[in-house]
C-alpha cells in the first residue's frame, strides 16, 4: 500500500514539487547565497519570461500542436516596441505596435496550420526564421538601445520587494489557471488534443480554438519580448534565441503531452521553476556554462523518466 | 473438373466458441467459388486457415489430393495460394513496379544493385497481359482504389498463385473497374487459376461465379451451382429461417405529420451517390445496408462532419447549410456515432465530463466559471434516467462496460435536448439488457416528439423498433419498407443487391 502511495505521489504535480524542493535544498546546502530572499525573488524574476511564454505554449500543446516561433516573436515584438518608442516617444503607441505584432504572429501561425492544413511543426519552424529575419532586417542587425529609463519598470522595477515582472507573471498564471482549469475554454483545448474526431462530433469549434491557442502563444511571446526589452533597456533581433526550447522543456517537464490533451498550469509553473532553479543554482555555485547545459539536459531526462515509470 | 483443394471436417475454436465446425469444402480447378454469409459466419476464418494465418484445430486440408499443413503465410504462398485482402497491402510511396516486385527484386550484379530496367520491363508485361492501363513507373499513391486492387491481384499472380482468394475485391471500385476485374478473373479462369470470391453483393456472385457456398454460424450450410439457383434460395441459406417483425408496439403511420428532416439530392465528398429522403416528427426511421453501403457516411454527412454538401437539407421545412457539426448541433441535431471509443467518448475523462462535453454552456456560470456541482447533478439526473451503472460522475468513462459507455454517449446528447437524433449502430457490441433499455429510451424520446434516424445492420432491431426502413446499397436508397410488411430475408436480399419477390 505504501509503495503505491509513494508512486502516486511522484506522478502528478506533487512529484514535480518534490523535485523542486529537493533541488532547492541541495543548492542551499552547497551555496550560502542560494536561499537568500533576494536570490529567491531573483529566480522568480529570471523565470518570468520563460514562464509567461510557457502559458501560451501550453495552450498550443494542449490542442496537440506546437509553436516553435515563440522566441522569434518575442524578439520581433521587443524590436518593434523599442523602435516605436525611440522614434515617437509614445509608450501607448509602442504597446499598440507590440500588440499588433504579437497578434499577427499568432494569427499567421494559426491560419497556416489550421486553414492551410500544414503541420504546426513545419509552419512554426518556418515562421521562426521568417519572424527572426524580419526583426534582423528591421534593425539592420543592430541593437536598439537608449530607451527612456522609465521603461525599465516592467522588466527591472520593483513593487516593495517584489519584481514587477514576477507580479505580472503571477497574474497571468492565475488568469491561465482559471481559463484552462475552470472554464469551458480549457475543456475545449484538452478535448481537441485528446480526441479530435470525438471533438468534431461533439460540435466543438476546433478551428476557432486552435486559432485561439496560436494567438495566445503570440500574445504571451509578445509580453515576454517586452519584459526582455525593458529589462535591458535595449532590443536586439537576436534576443530570446533558443527560447522555444526552454519553453518546451518547461511545458514537457510540467507533465504536458506533446501529442495533446494533457497538461496543467501548475505543472508548467513547476517545470519552469525547476529549470530556473537549476540555472540559478549552478550559477551561484560557479558551474561553467558548458557543464550547465549537460546538467540541465540530464535533469530533464531523469525527471521525465522517473514520472513515466510511475505511469505504468 | 479436377479437384484442386479439399477441406475435410475442419474445425476452429476461438475462446470456446466454434468459429468453424465440421467444414467440408472443395474447389475445382478453374472455378470461381463464392463464399457467402453474414458477418461472423466464418468466411474470414476459413480464408485465414487457407492462408496459414490461423491453424485449424481439427480436420485435414488436401491440395491436389495430397494432405498438407499450412503453418504460416509463407507456406501458403509456396503452395500456390495467393490472397488479396480487403485492406490493401501496397506501399503508397513507391512505384507500381516496385510494389509488384517488392521482396522479390531482380538483382543485376553481385553488388546487389537492383535492376530497375528489368523490373519495369517485366512489370509492364504483366500489366499488359491483363490489359491494364497503368504505368509501372507511377506512384501507387496516384492510383485510384480500383486500380490498386487490380494491382494487388497482379502482384499475387507474379508469385505464381494457383489458388487466389479475393476478399471483397470490388470495395471502392467504379463500375468500369469492376468490369476490368471480372475480365481479368475470366482470363484467369481460362488459365486454370482457381478463385475463392468473397463478396457481399449477390449480383456480382451471379455475374461471375460458378459455385457458391453459404456459411452460417461457422457451418457450411449449402453449396449451390450459381446458374441453377436464385436470390431467395441463397438468402434463406444465409439467414436460416426467415424472421418477420415480432413487435409489441404497432408500426405508426406518419403521413400528414410535419416533416422534420428532409434531404434532397444530398451528397458530400464521402458519399457514393446522392440520396433523398425525409423523416417526420416523432418518427423512428431505420436505415440499413451491408458494411460499405454508406450508412455511416450518410450519418456523418447529415451531421455536417463531412464538410460541404451538394443538394439541399431542410430542417423543419427550412433550408439549412449543414457544413459543420457546430451548424448541425445548432439546428437541433444530435449524432451518436458507431465507434464510441474513437468517435464518441473522451475515454480518460470522467463520466460527468463526457456527458457535459457537447453542451458545456449548461454548466457555465455568469462569470464563465464552470460549476462542478451542477455537472454532477446533470450527470446523476440523466444517468438515472438512462440507467447508467455504476453511476459515479467522477469515474473515468473507460472503466464502464460497453453498454454503459454507449448510454453515456446518448446522455451526452440528450442533455442538450435535441430534436433529431442520428444513431449509427446504437446497440453494437452491447449486452441484451442494455439494448432493451436503449430501445425503450428511443421509444420514450419519440413519444416526447423527438425524431430518430437509426443506421443499423441488425435487421431484427430495425424490424422491431422502427416505423419505416430504408435500404442502402452502394450509397443508393433501394428500398423504402414498412416493417410490418417486410422480413429479414427481404432486407438482406435488397442490401445484397439481389432482386426479391
Amino acid at each position: 500500500m505504501k509503495t503505491i502511495k509513494s508512486k502516486q505521489l511522484l506522478q502528478g504535480e506533487w512529484g514535480l514539487l518534490i523535485i523542486l524542493v529537493v533541488l532547492c535544498v541541495i543548492f542551499s546546502l552547497l551555496s550560502g547565497t542560494f536561499s537568500s530572499l533576494n536570490n529567491l525573488l531573483n529566480i522568480t524574476r529570471q523565470v518570468s519570461i520563460v514562464l509567461i511564454i510557457s502559458i501560451g505554449m501550453l495552450c498550443v500543446v494542449l490542442c496537440g500542436e506546437i509553436d516553435l516561433s515563440v522566441g522569434s516573436t518575442a524578439a520581433l515584438v521587443g524590436v518593434g516596441c523599442a523602435i516605436t518608442l525611440k522614434t515617437t516617444g509614445s509608450l501607448p503607441l509602442a504597446l499598440l505596435v507590440s500588440l499588433a505584432l504579437s497578434l499577427a504572429a499568432g494569427a499567421v501561425n494559426g491560419t497556416l496550420s489550421v486553414f492551410g492544413k500544414i503541420p504546426s511543426f513545419i509552419v512554426t519552424l518556418a515562421s521562426m526564421w521568417v519572424i527572426r529575419g524580419i526583426a534582423l532586417v528591421w534593425t539592420n542587425g543592430r541593437a536598439i538601445s537608449g530607451l527612456p529609463k522609465g521603461f525599465a519598470f516592467l522588466g527591472a522595477g520593483h513593487v516593495g520587494i517584489f519584481p514587477v515582472s514576477s507580479i505580472l507573471c503571477l497574474l497571468l498564471i492565475l488568469i491561465a489557471f482559471f481559463v484552462l482549469h475552470r472554464t469551458k475554454h480549457g475543456v475545449y483545448f484538452r478535448s481537441i488534443g485528446s480526441n479530435l474526431e470525438a471533438s468534431k462530433l461533439s460540435a466543438i469549434p476546433i478551428r476557432k480554438y486552435k486559432m485561439f491557442a496560436f494567438i495566445i502563444a503570440g500574445l504571451m511571446s509578445g509580453v515576454g519580448g517586452l519584459i526582455t526589452t525593458s529589462k535591458l533597456l535595449s532590443a536586439q533581433a537576436i534576443a530570446n534565441e533558443g527560447m522555444e526550447m526552454d519553453v518546451l522543456a518547461a511545458v514537457i517537464l510540467g507533465g504536458a503531452s506533446l501529442s495533446g490533451g494533457i497538461g496543467t498550469v501548475i505543472g508548467t509553473v513547476l517545470g519552469a521553476l525547476i529549470i530556473g532553479v537549476i540555472n540559478n543554482g549552478m550559477n551561484q555555485l560557479g558551474v561553467s556554462a558548458f557543464y550547465q547545459q549537460i546538467v540541465k539536459g540530464l535533469i530533464i531526462i531523469i525527471a521525465v523518466l522517473v514520472r513515466r515509470n510511475k505511469d505504468k | 473438373m479436377a479437384e484442386v483443394l479439399r477441406l475435410s471436417n475442419i474445425g476452429k475454436v476461438f475462446g470456446g466458441i466454434d468459429a468453424l465446425k465440421n467444414i467440408d469444402f472443395d474447389l475445382r480447378e478453374g472455378e470461381i467459388h463464392a463464399l457467402l454469409g453474414e458477418n461472423g459466419a466464418g468466411k474470414s476464418t476459413l480464408v485465414k486457415i487457407l492462408t496459414g494465418v490461423h491453424q485449424a484445430d481439427s480436420g485435414e486440408i488436401y491440395l491436389y489430393g495430397k494432405k498438407v499443413k499450412i503453418a504460416n503465410p509463407i507456406e501458403a504462398r509456396k503452395n500456390g495460394i495467393g490472397v488479396i485482402y480487403q485492406e490493401l497491402s501496397l506501399i503508397n510511396s513507391i512505384t507500381v513496379g516496385e510494389n509488384i516486385f517488392l521482396g522479390n527484386e531482380p538483382v543485376s550484379s553481385v553488388l546487389g544493385k537492383y535492376d530497375r530496367k528489368l523490373m519495369y520491363k517485366e512489370s509492364a508485361e504483366y500489366l499488359k497481359q491483363f490489359g491494364i492501363d497503368i504505368d509501372p513507373k507511377e506512384l501507387v499513391s496516384n492510383l485510384r482504389m480500383g486500380q490498386k486492387r487490380i494491382l494487388e491481384i497482379v502482384k499475387a499472380l507474379t508469385l505464381k498463385a494457383k489458388i487466389l482468394l479475393l476478399d471483397e475485391p470490388t470495395t471502392g471500385m467504379s463500375n468500369k473497374e469492376i468490369d476490368t476485374l471480372f475480365a481479368i478473373m475470366d482470363s484467369l479462369r481460362q488459365k486454370k487459376v482457381t478463385m475463392i470470391y468473397i463478396s457481399h453483393y449477390l449480383d456480382e456472385v451471379f455475374r461471375v461465379c460458378d459455385r457458391a457456398t453459404v456459411f452460417r454460424n461457422g457451418k457450411n450450410i449449402a453449396t449451390f451451382n450459381v446458374g441453377e439457383s436464385n436470390t431467395e434460395q441463397i438468402v434463406m441459406a444465409m439467414i436460416g429461417k426467415d424472421v418477420k417483425q415480432n413487435r409489441t408496439i404497432p408500426v405508426r403511420n406518419f403521413s400528414g405529420k410535419e416533416t422534420v428532416l428532409e434531404v434532397k439530392d444530398f451528397q458530400t465528398s464521402i458519399m457514393k451517390s446522392p440520396v433523398s429522403f425525409s423523416v417526420r416528427k416523432s418518427e423512428i426511421l431505420g436505415i440499413t445496408g451491408i458494411i460499405g453501403a454508406g450508412k455511416s457516411e450518410l450519418a456523418h454527412s447529415i451531421f455536417g462532419a463531412a464538410g460541404p454538401h451538394k443538394g439541399t437539407i431542410k430542417i423543419f421545412g427550412k433550408e439549412t447549410d449543414m457544413h459543420s457539426t457546430i451548424e448541425a448541433k445548432k439546428h437541433g441535431l444530435a449524432f451518436i456515432p458507431e465507434d464510441r471509443k474513437t468517435e464518441g467518448l473522451f475515454l480518460n475523462d470522467s463520466v460527468g465530463d463526457n456527458i457535459v462535453r457537447a453542451n458545456i454552456r449548461m454548466i457555465e456560470g455568469k462569470n464563465h466559471l464552470l460549476k462542478n456541482k451542477l455537472k454532477t447533478k446533470i450527470t446523476v439526473d440523466i444517468g438515472n434516467k438512462l440507467e447508467i451503472h455504476p453511476l459515479k460522475p467522477g469515474m473515468p468513462v473507460k472503466n464502464l462496460s460497453g453498454g454503459n459507455q454507449q448510454k453515456v454517449v446518448i446522455a451526452k446528447w440528450l442533455v442538450g435536448d435535441p430534436s433529431i437524433l442520428l444513431m449509427d449502430e446504437p446497440t453494437r457490441g452491447i449486452d441484451i439488457g442494455a439494448k432493451v433499455e436503449i430501445y425503450a429510451h428511443i421509444r420514450a424520446m419519440s413519444m416526447q416528439g423527438k425524431t430518430t434516424v437509426i443506421m443499423s445492420s441488425e435487421y431484427e432491431e430495425l424490424l422491431n423498433e422502427c416505423d419505416r426502413i430504408l435500404v442502402l446499397q452502394a450509397g443508393e436508397i433501394v428500398g423504402d419498407l414498412d416493417p410490418s410488411k417486410t422480413s429479414k430475408a427481404e432486407l438482406l436480399a435488397l442490401s445484397l443487391g439481389g432482386k426479391y419477390k
